[in-house]
């Protein structure tokens, strides 16, 4: 098991499902070509058995075959080359994959382009983030910033932004369009995306006191209700015995035109649930476990609180923590976390930062604090004496002593 | 690697097949399309309104029939390419991991309403600190985000570095030149000094750098005199028309392994002169749960057995996990030896009379009557002469 293939899986998925789906719409271009194809050939086969005809009247029909079929050349030509493109996608991404899969499968890659490979991961990580909530901007200028448009989904999730765009200012034909395009998908995962724009419509025309379209408009749309929408629909139809600027509830919050962001949001976690495997992106899940792993029991609070004495009183021999679970913002999140399993101690020098072991002993002061050997040392050189980090209390070397730790 | 071939196989037999079909379907409508327009020409080779023969009559039948077979053949041959994008699918499902809701069961609550801005502010400190500010301005303004400083020190550094990822040493030359003192014992100078003398040997030719080493490389010669013998013979090979170089030099003679290196090695000395962490807060946490998450799915897979379920507790992690030498390491713990635990504050580490460290509860279960014997070494002592020691 490998960090590619724990990770990875959405970064091929996504512009598999891409592929697939310009797979099923090159194959409806071909599907309707080919019907109007037969059709002209239908055509062709009745004139030829209503005897007399003339070479005129089959040379015109002959001619209109072949127009069809020029057609038929050029949109399945251009479906199938989409469909190619999509899949040439996929091995882009393959290859940036495999790229990390045969440096990390060689034991002599220097770390540095092992490096370089998991900067480019994070920020596809964070682009993919943004685009997930609907960050646009921000994931384009870094996916230009980096060069990372084809490993990221940026492409992808442009139509997305339009619509989401389009919803925002109170227009709906382009998601309703979307909604056309997904429809097998949609039914499957159960969406409401379709119904909740045709009532957002209902209610537009209500507000604009065109009472009579709006029931025309209910007729139309509303009479195809699914099972458990029949509520919603009441609500709706309640609404027309009553003024647009009511205070009577449910009728007050339908005409509320936040209902508006309610469906920009809701298009977007439809959207990505179209096209995403998972429900929650890369990015907060590798945090949380990354936060947890370098949680550690007991109590980073107090941890600050040295660190705090130590720039006061040291100023020149500490640096601040590179702990990110210590570090705000994130210490605030990481406080809910699990904490790393541990069953071998593993010391710090909380001077130094450096290491505890046989080259740099732990020292117990007679206070009970233990130290790094070295920093003591040092300490002692620049000082004369040692100050306690944490109590300010003042020893001399000769009443340190070692301590084993197996 | 296996994962990655798995999905390739699939792939490039689906891509293969589309190309084929994109051809064939071109060829054979091109090929209907000759034939109807052959038709044609001879049809009217009569006057427009001769009725038609009856040969012409069975000809014409003929080729509607053939043209009515070959176009739904071809929407059949397409339909029949489902089975290999399934497989692609297929493939990508059986070779990556998908599903994440087992093994990081919490990891929906980053994305609640008080979490979100927490993590947010994270990710805008890590863009600033790239030096990405453009898109750090872009990303606070759409996410609202509150509190979050531009750093300029940053920007600065990331920019030396990203310029000399690119090869160009100058920036970081121009900082390194300021801070003299603080690097006499650092690599870097002589790092950034040999990437100028191989750029000049490519840029300016190989005299133009032997200048340049004989003015800067005499001050480094002392603590860097393997690398820069290698750095000077590396100079042989920039010459126009020389043979490909040994093995050995390749990495020298590579500027984009050098420059990356550089730079890796430039943001590193930088912070650590700085007194700042050289990675963000957010890369560090990334990558370690990067590592921490196939561990997981490693144990997750072999957890079948319901007696193991009750290690799923809430307060930690299953196992452990190495992080590394870049990632983790931050505090002190301290498990005890012989419980295999870590200690807490109710079960504190105590330093016995002879040294050895052991937790109180392993204590109290080791001693005898009034006497205490460690368990490292032969001393016998009394279990008040023990006492507790701090490791934060």
């Amino acid at each position: 098991m490998n960090e590619l293939k724990s990770l990875e899986h959405a970064t091929l998925k996504v512009p598999y499902e891409v592929f697939n789906k310009k797979y099923r719409n090159a194959q409806r271009v071909l599907d309707v070509e080919a019907r109007h194809v037969a059709s002209s050939v239908s055509e062709l086969d009745a004139a030829t058995r209503r005897q007399p005809v003339t070479t005129g009247e089959i040379d015109t029909l002959l001619g209109g075959m072949v127009e069809k079929l020029t057609a038929m050349k050029r949109k399945a030509s251009e479906a199938i080359t989409e469909e190619v493109q999509a899949a040439y996608v996929c091995k882009k991404r393959l290859e940036h994959l495999k790229e990390q899969a045969t440096a990390l499968a060689e034991p002599n890659t220097p770390q540095t382009s092992l490096n370089q490979w998991r900067k480019v991961r994070l920020d596809r990580m964070l682009v993919d983030y943004f685009l997930r909530n609907g960050y646009y901007d921000s994931a384009t200028k870094l996916a230009d910033a980096r060069g990372l448009r084809d490993l990221t989904n940026v492409d992808i999730y442009a139509a997305a932004a339009e619509v989401e765009a389009e919803l925002r200012s109170q227009r709906t034909a382009r998601c309703l369009q979307w909604c056309a395009d997904n429809k097998s998908k949609l039914r499957k995962l159960g969406s409401t995306m379709e119904f909740k724009i045709r009532i957002q419509e209902f209610i537009e025309l209500v507000r604009e006191d065109k009472r009579l379209e709006a029931v025309r408009y209910a007729k139309k749309h509303f009479s195809t209700f699914e099972e458990g929408q029949l509520q919603d629909i009441q609500h709706c139809m309640g609404m027309l015995a009553f003024p647009k600027d009511t205070d009577v509830e449910p009728y007050k919050s339908l005409l509320c035109v936040d209902r508006w962001a309610a469906l920009v949001r809701q298009f977007r976690s439809e959207h990505t649930r179209l096209l995403h495997p998972t429900r929650l992106p890369t990015l907060p899940l590798t945090l949380q476990l990354g936060l947890a792993a370098l949680n550690t029991p007991y109590p980073f609070q107090l941890y600050l609180i040295i660190i705090i004495c130590f720039t006061q009183c040291y100023k020149e021999s500490t640096k601040v923590s590179a702990c990110p679970a210590c570090q705000p913002p994130l210490n605030a999140l990481a406080r809910t976390l699990p904490h790393a399993h541990c069953s071998h101690s593993r010391l710090v020098c909380r001077i130094s930062q450096k290491p505890l072991n046989e080259h740099n002993h732990p020292m117990v002061l007679p206070n009970g604090q233990v130290y790094g050997e070295k920093a003591l040392k040092e300490m002692v050189k620049e000082h004369g004496s040692i100050i306690c980090p944490k109590t300010k209390e003042v020893f001399s070397m000769k009443s340190v002593e070692k301590v084993y730790v197996m | 690697m296996d994962s990655c071939t798995g999905v390739e196989q699939d792939l490039d037999k689906a891509i293969s097949k589309f190309n084929n079909i994109n051809d064939h379907t071109n060829r054979v409508l091109q090929d209907v399309i000759n034939q109807v327009e052959d038709l044609r020409r001879e049809i009217l080779k009569q006057p427009t309104n001769t009725p038609l023969s009856q040969t012409q009559s069975t000809v014409v039948n003929d080729l509607a029939v053939s043209v009515k077979d070959t176009v739904s053949q071809m929407s059949a041959d397409h339909r029949l390419l489902h089975a290999t994008v399934s497989r692609v699918g297929k493939s990508i499902d059986r070779h990556f991991i998908g599903e994440y809701a087992s093994v990081a069961p919490k990891a929906e609550s980053f994305c609640s309403d008080t979490n979100r801005p927490i993590m947010e502010q994270a990710v805008a400190q890590h863009l600033y600190r790239q030096g990405l500010e453009d898109v750090g301005d872009t990303f606070v303004a759409e996410a609202n985000i509150q509190g979050v400083e531009r750093t300029c020190t940053f920007a600065l550094l990331q920019r030396c570095a990203s310029s000399l990822a690119e090869g160009d040493p100058s920036a970081a030359l121009q900082w390194v030149e300021n801070r003299t003192q603080d690097l006499q014992h650092s690599p870097l100078p002589f790092t950034l000094h040999r990437m100028q003398a191989l750029k000049l040997a490519r840029e300016r030719g190989v005299g133009a750098a032997i200048e340049y080493a004989r003015a800067q490389f005499p001050a480094h010669a002392a603590r860097h005199e393997r690398q820069l013998q290698a750095a000077v013979c590396a100079l042989a090979w920039c010459t126009p028309g020389a043979g490909p170089a040994p093995h050995h030099y390749h990495h020298l003679l590579d500027p984009k392994a050098l420059g990356a290196e550089a730079a890796e090695l430039f943001v590193r000395e930088a912070c650590a002169l700085l007194r700042l962490a050289p990675l963000s807060a957010l890369a560090g946490a990334v990558a370690v749960g990067a590592r921490v998450l196939p561990a997981l799915h490693d144990i997750r897979a072999k957890m079948t057995h319901p007696h193991v379920v009750a290690a799923w507790a809430d307060d930690e992690l299953p196992f452990e996990v190495d992080l590394g030498e870049e990632g983790g390491g931050y505090h002190s713990v301290f498990a005890c030896p012989i419980l295999r635990q870590q200690a807490s504050e109710q079960n504190p580490p105590m330093r016995l009379f002879c040294g050895h460290v052991i937790s109180r509860d392993a204590l109290n279960k080791l001693v005898m009557g009034a006497k205490l014997k460690c368990p490292y070494c032969p001393t016998e002592q009394l279990p008040a002469e023990a006492r507790q020691i701090y490791f934060s």
